[in-house]
C-alpha cells in the first residue's frame, strides 16, 4: 500500500513535471491590427516633394505636432496613428514655404486633398481665358461705339 | 511664389489684406483719373489671362520648381491696371487650382502687385529723363522693370517665409530650402526681364499707343 502511494505520488510529480515542461514550450500570440497611413506628397508640377518636413497632428492637439519627420526621396511618408484618439488626423507637408495640409479620417481607406485631373484643369483654364478675352473684346467694342 | 493657406500667421494675413485694399483703392483712383478709364480694360484683361496661365509654366530649379510670375511685365505694360489685374488673377488661381490660398490672397497680391507698380515707375524713368524715344532707354528700363518686379517680390516672399517658420519644423533645413528657392529666382529674373523687353518691343512695333499709360 505504502509503496503504491509513493509510486502514485511520484507519478503525479512526474506528470506535473511534464506538464510544466509543456507550459514552458507554449507560445502565446496576441494580435492587434494597426492601420498605417501612407502619404505621397507631390508638387502640382508632378514632381515629388522629397525630404520635405512632415508634421502630424492628432485629433486631440492641433497646435503641437504628435510627430515630426521627413518624406523620403519620392515624397512618401508613413505613420501609424493611435486609434484610441477618435477624429481627424492632420498631416502637414512643408518645404520652402510650399506645402499643404491634408485631413485624414481613419474610416476612409483612400483620399486626396482634392487635386484636379489634367482635363479638369484644362477646361477651367480655357473657360477663364475665354472670359478674359470676352471682357477684352467687349470693352474694345464699347470704345468704338 | 504663391504662399498657401496655413503657412503665415493670422496677423500677417490680415496685414496683407489691408495692404492689398489700400493698393487696390490707390490703383482704381489713378485709373479713374484717366480720360477714359475703360480704354485700358481690354489690355488688362488679356494680360490677366497671360498672368493666369503663366503659373503653369514650370522651370525646374531644385529643391522645387519655379513657375513664371510675370508681375514685372504686368506693371510695365499695364501701369495702374496691374494691381487689380494681379489681384483677379491670383484670386482665380487660388479658387480653381489651390495655387496660393484665400487667407493668403491679400499677402500674395501685395507681394506681387506692389513690385509691379514699382516696375511701372522704373519703366517710366525713361520719360522722366526725356529719353522716351530712345531704344536703349526703353529696353533697359523694360528689362529692369521686368526683372526687379520679380526680384522685389522674391525678397518679400523670402522675408515673410523666413520669419514665420513654426517652432516644430527643423528651422535650419527649412531656412536652407527657402534660401535655395529664393536664389532660384535669380535666373528667372533674367528670363522675365528679357521677356518684358521682347513684349515691349513687339507692342512698340504693332501698337505703340498700348504702352502709353500716362
Amino acid at each position: 500500500m505504502k509503496r503504491s502511494t509513493l509510486l502514485i505520488s511520484l507519478a503525479v510529480i512526474a506528470l506535473l513535471g511534464i506538464v510544466t515542461t509543456v507550459f514552458a514550450h507554449g507560445a502565446a500570440i496576441e494580435y492587434q491590427i494597426e492601420s498605417t497611413v501612407h502619404i505621397t506628397a507631390t508638387y502640382d508640377s508632378g514632381e515629388p516633394m522629397s525630404e520635405a518636413q512632415v508634421a502630424v497632428f492628432s485629433p486631440e492637439d492641433k497646435q503641437n505636432p504628435w510627430m515630426v519627420d521627413v518624406t523620403d526621396g519620392n515624397g512618401n511618408f508613413s505613420f501609424t496613428p493611435d486609434v484610441s484618439m477618435a477624429g481627424e488626423w492632420d498631416v502637414q507637408v512643408r518645404q520652402a514655404g510650399h506645402g499643404d495640409m491634408i485631413h485624414i479620417n481613419l474610416n476612409d481607406t483612400k483620399g486626396s486633398d482634392g487635386a484636379f485631373t489634367v482635363s479638369q484643369i484644362v477646361v477651367m483654364s480655357v473657360s477663364i481665358l475665354w472670359g478674359l478675352i470676352g471682357t477684352a473684346l467687349y470693352f474694345k467694342k464699347g470704345k468704338k461705339a | 511664389m504663391h504662399i498657401p493657406d496655413g503657412v503665415l500667421p493670422l496677423g500677417v494675413s490680415i496685414a496683407g489684406y489691408a495692404t492689398t485694399a489700400g493698393a487696390t483703392w490707390f490703383s482704381l483712383k489713378k485709373i479713374n483719373q484717366r480720360e477714359d478709364p475703360r480704354e485700358g480694360v481690354p489690355k488688362a484683361a488679356l494680360l490677366t489671362a497671360g498672368f493666369f496661365v503663366a503659373s503653369w509654366i514650370h522651370i525646374p530649379i531644385p529643391p522645387t520648381s519655379i513657375h513664371l510670375v510675370l508681375n514685372g511685365l504686368m506693371g510695365v505694360v499695364l501701369g495702374y491696371y496691374a494691381f487689380p489685374s494681379i489681384l483677379i488673377g491670383l484670386f482665380l488661381q487660388a479658387i480653381l487650382f489651390q495655387h496660393g490660398g484665400i487667407t493668403s490672397l491679400g499677402v500674395n497680391a501685395a507681394m506681387m502687385g506692389i513690385p509691379a507698380l514699382l516696375a511701372y515707375y522704373i519703366f517710366n524713368l525713361r520719360i522722366k529723363f526725356g529719353k522716351k524715344d530712345s531704344k536703349t532707354w526703353t529696353n533697359v528700363t523694360a528689362f529692369l522693370g521686368g526683372a526687379l518686379g520679380l526680384g522685389i517680390a522674391a525678397v518679400i516672399a523670402y522675408t515673410l517665409l523666413i520669419t514665420s517658420i513654426p517652432s516644430y519644423l527643423d528651422a535650419t533645413v527649412e531656412k536652407a530650402s527657402i534660401l535655395a528657392m529664393t536664389l532660384g529666382y535669380l535666373p528667372l529674373m533674367l528670363i522675365e526681364g528679357v521677356f518684358t523687353v521682347l513684349i515691349v518691343n513687339f507692342l512698340q512695333k504693332v501698337k505703340p499707343e498700348l504702352l502709353e499709360n500716362e
